[in-house]
């Protein structure tokens, strides 16, 4: 009796790790979670300084720039669009900024919001065409791409704004409790995004939207508001890393958000985010970005050629794809 | 017994550990209509996926003229002569009529494509089932029901001998409905098979000569369509009596309050000058033929489209500028046809799907409220009687009968008044459709809603309303009370 107790208890522990490992398993961000972790272990064994407190707050930091363009990118596509325009975006909100302190001696503290401010309207320029006219967001963020990155050259004609000022330069250099601020910044924008998808109505629709816009609009949300406010937030994480960077560079630099476009729809990719809308998590997008920057730390770390970066990230994306197919087969 | 030219033995097909079909053994004589009836998830579709060569069994042998045969894509069936011609469309929009039935089966001469030829057989094959389609025409520009018949001109335009025909009569009109008869028995005379899946059992007593049975993914019978019945075929289908329910027509309902007034609304080129009255409590069913204007007289009460002329009133109050967001707000509800693309968010929990014009209820400061939002839900499963694992599951694991039940549910606990409801029991199977009607009646009976119930299916209407608009062509003919009226009467008003 005891004993058919006994194995009936067990059975049942064994049942409940592996519901548990399954869970694990099913969610769409387990992946890239093992994937970071284990390279991390690779590389806290390969290289003598991966784990210093110097290289973690660098990596940090960079995942951080990247990231936040990589979470208003996330929210694009979870409502079934894309928007090509977030690096040029990222360029010329940095560049307004910085104008805003050099020639218009705005008050350091409120560029901040007033870049965010300015990056939200660069947003509803998209909003405006893709959710208003219904046109399609790869077309229309292609030009706005263009039309942001060519607006940036007119004001700077190539050169960077500078000096910015120790002031400001604070947000993108200073620290609280040794944590970069850049990434502090990083981290509360991820937790205000997830309590904004998983509990409120705006959060949910946005699903709705991007998983069957028809049956949306027939439930009564306004998918057109849901979008245009989508592009919009777009628009704000973009300027919000644009102008960071430009704080730790102490300068508006015009090339800021050259590199950011593919880095961030890379890391919402590798965090399980569909192209096709209505799937994809913060979560996941965070994590690609932090995958995407050891990467890139690890081959610097590793004295591999920076052009060999681009082919390892190359491969990197098309297994995060493949593991995603083998596990949606099972 | 029947020599088989086509024959499945002990099929089996699973989907890791859920069994789709459980060995089932089934064949196809020359010139034989063979009729496959079940409920939704009795495994029709999965066995028709295998003799099309679109799914490879789990185990199990296919013979042609009794020797083995394996398909590993369509195209092998193609060759073994079986074409299917499967419920959703399944055509290149942007392409002619003709190239779409010639898809992969163009004439050629050397490499390139010999046009004229294959423009001809295109229009061979399009002439034995419709001669009204433009063989020129943009698929796109096609009426859905045109477009079935399409499609069912490029299964036979790949030469097949054994015609898959999945639910073909779902969008057809019953002219068309006609045709298509009158083209089986031309293919049967000729020595073609066709296996025929449908859920309208009337068509299946006219047209089959074996009708078998599934349940479960299992093979549970046969039965000789000279002497079976419906309620036998039913019984068969369901594994178990089916109460018909069959709630009788109300009358005298005009005395109730009006609760939606429509006034001369016109659509150009879509429906003009449709007046009707609903009352409370009342079901007015919405009678008439595939592109008579139903469906765009419903998006256009409901706000998804502009009318040109007339108006809507709700509970005594104009509906101007109407959208969709604004009529639900008033109590007003569109439920679509198209379930697939229109009703359910596939990528979303049952939960949700059934709670996502709610959410604004439970969304409280800084949380959403949900096991409040759970405890609703719960309350209509139980209600609605839906037969689900855990409302935290997808949609997309529910069968056709039970996602509409959600849809449903989505619009009692949003508190509608006024539902309009666009062929809720298309594709659903026997038993959940005969529930649906009888929960629907009860709703209006105790609580007091409003039902426009849009079907193509007469019976149906006929059940459920109270009165009948029937609209042909845009126009409405006559609004009879139900009692009063047979499917004989409706057809002859629509005509008139």
């Amino acid at each position: 009796m005891t004993q058919d107790t006994a194995i009936t208890a067990g059975s049942a522990q064994q049942k409940k790790r592996t519901t548990l490992l399954a869970k694990f398993w099913q969610w769409e961000a387990s992946g890239i979670l093992v994937a970071l972790i284990a390279l991390m272990i690779v590389l806290s064994f390969m290289t003598d300084n991966f784990l210093s407190t110097y290289n973690m707050s660098v990596v940090a930091r960079q995942a951080a720039f990247v990231g936040l363009v990589a979470l208003g990118q996330t929210l694009v596509l979870l409502v079934g669009g894309i928007d090509l325009s977030v690096g040029a975006a990222a360029g010329l909100s940095a560049i307004v900024g910085s104008l805003m302190l050099t020639m218009f001696g705005v008050n350091p503290y409120l560029v901040l919001p007033l870049t965010m401010l300015f990056g939200m309207c660069l947003g509803f320029v998209n909003g405006f065409f893709i959710a208003g006219l219904r046109l399609n967001p790869f077309i229309v963020t292609l030009a706005t791409w263009e039309i942001f990155a060519g607006i940036t050259m007119v004001i700077t004609k190539g050169y960077p704004i500078r000096p910015l000022g120790e002031t400001f330069g604070y947000f993108g250099k200073g620290e609280i409790l040794s944590v970069p601020i850049p990434v502090l910044i990083f981290l509360v924008s991820g937790i205000f995004l997830i309590w904004l998808l998983t509990q409120t109505k705006f959060g949910r629709n946005i699903f709705a939207v991007g998983g069957n816009r028809d049956a949306a609009v027939l439930v009564g949300i306004r998918a057109k508001v849901v979008e245009f406010a989508v592009f919009g937030l777009a628009g704000i994480f973009a300027a919000l890393a644009g102008i960071l960077f430009a704080s730790r560079m102490d300068a508006g630099q015009p090339s800021v958000g050259e590199g950011w476009l593919m880095g961030a729809i890379t890391a919402a990719i590798l965090g399980g985010t569909s192209l096709r809308g209505g799937q994809g998590s913060i979560i996941g997008t965070m994590l690609g970005a932090m995958l995407l920057t050891v990467l890139a730390n690890g081959t610097v770390l590793l004295n591999v050629s920076g052009f060999w970066q681009r082919v390892i990230v190359g491969c990197v994306v098309l297994i995060a794809v493949l593991v995603d197919l083998l596990r949606r087969r099972n | 017994m029947v020599n088989f030219i086509f024959e499945a033995r002990d099929v089996a097909k699973s989907y890791g550990v859920v069994h789709a079909l459980k060995g089932v053994s089934i064949g196809i004589g020359e010139g034989e209509v063979h009729a496959i009836i079940g409920e939704n998830g009795a495994g029709k579709s999965t066995l028709m996926g295998i003799f099309c060569g679109r799914l490879r069994p789990t185990s199990g042998t296919l013979h042609r003229n009794g020797d083995p045969i394996s398909f590993n894509v369509p195209l092998d069936a193609q060759k073994a002569g079986i074409s299917i011609a499967p419920q959703e469309i399944n055509l290149v929009p942007d392409l002619t009529v003709f190239e779409n039935v010639m898809l992969g089966a163009h004439e050629t001469a050397g490499i390139l494509i010999d046009w004229k030829k294959t423009r001809a057989t295109a229009i061979r094959h399009l002439l034995e089932i419709d001669e009204t389609i433009s063989p020129s025409a943009k698929v796109s520009t096609l009426s859905k029901a045109q477009q079935q018949l399409v499609q069912i001109a490029r299964a036979a335009a790949t030469s097949a001998r054994i015609l898959i025909l999945d639910e073909p009569t779902a969008a057809l009109t019953s002219r068309e409905t006609d045709k298509l008869f009158a083209y089986i028995k031309g293919f049967k005379s000729t020595g073609g098979s066709v296996f025929y899946i449908s859920h309208r059992l009337n068509e299946i007593l006219l047209l089959s000569d074996r009708i078998s049975v599934l349940r479960d993914g299992t093979y549970v019978g046969e039965l000789d369509p000279k002497t079976t019945t419906k309620d036998e075929m039913v019984r068969k289908m369901a594994g178990r009596i089916v109460g018909r329910g069959n709630p009788a027509p109300h009358t005298g309902l005009e005395n109730r309050e009006v609760v939606l007034k429509v006034e001369r609304l016109t659509r150009y080129g879509e429906f003009a000058n449709v007046s009707f009255e609903l009352h409370k409590g009342e079901i007015l069913g919405v009678s008439g033929l595939v592109g008579a204007g139903r469906t765009e007289m419903a998006k256009c009460i409901f706000g998804l489209t502009r009318p040109d002329a007339g108006n809507v009133e709700l509970f005594g109050k104009k509906l101007d500028n109407r959208t969709p967001f604004g009529c639900i707000e008033q109590g007003l509800v569109y439920l679509p046809e198209e379930r697939k693309q229109e009703g359910i968010f596939p990528l979303l929990s049952i939960a949700e799907n059934m709670s996502m014009p709610t959410l604004g209820r439970f969304t409280g400061p800084l949380h959403m409220r949900t096991s409040e939002m759970m405890r609703e839900v719960d309350g209509f499963v139980k209600r609605l009687g839906i037969k689900i694992g855990s409302p935290k599951d997808l949609i997309t694991s529910l069968s056709g009968g039970n996602q509409q039940k959600v849809i449903i549910g989505r619009w009692l606990m949003q508190n509608s008044r006024v539902l309009i409801l666009d062929e809720p029991t298309r594709g659903i199977d026997v038993a959940a459709k005969f529930e649906i009607q009888n929960e629907l009646r009860r709703f209006t009976d105790n609580e007091g809603l409003s039902i426009i119930f849009i079907s193509s299916e007469l019976e149906e209407v006929l059940d459920v309303s109270d009165r009948i608009l029937v609209m042909h062509e845009g126009q409405v003919k006559g609004i009879p009370s139900a009692k009063a009226a047979t499917q004989e009467s409706l057809l002859q008003l629509a005509m008139s």
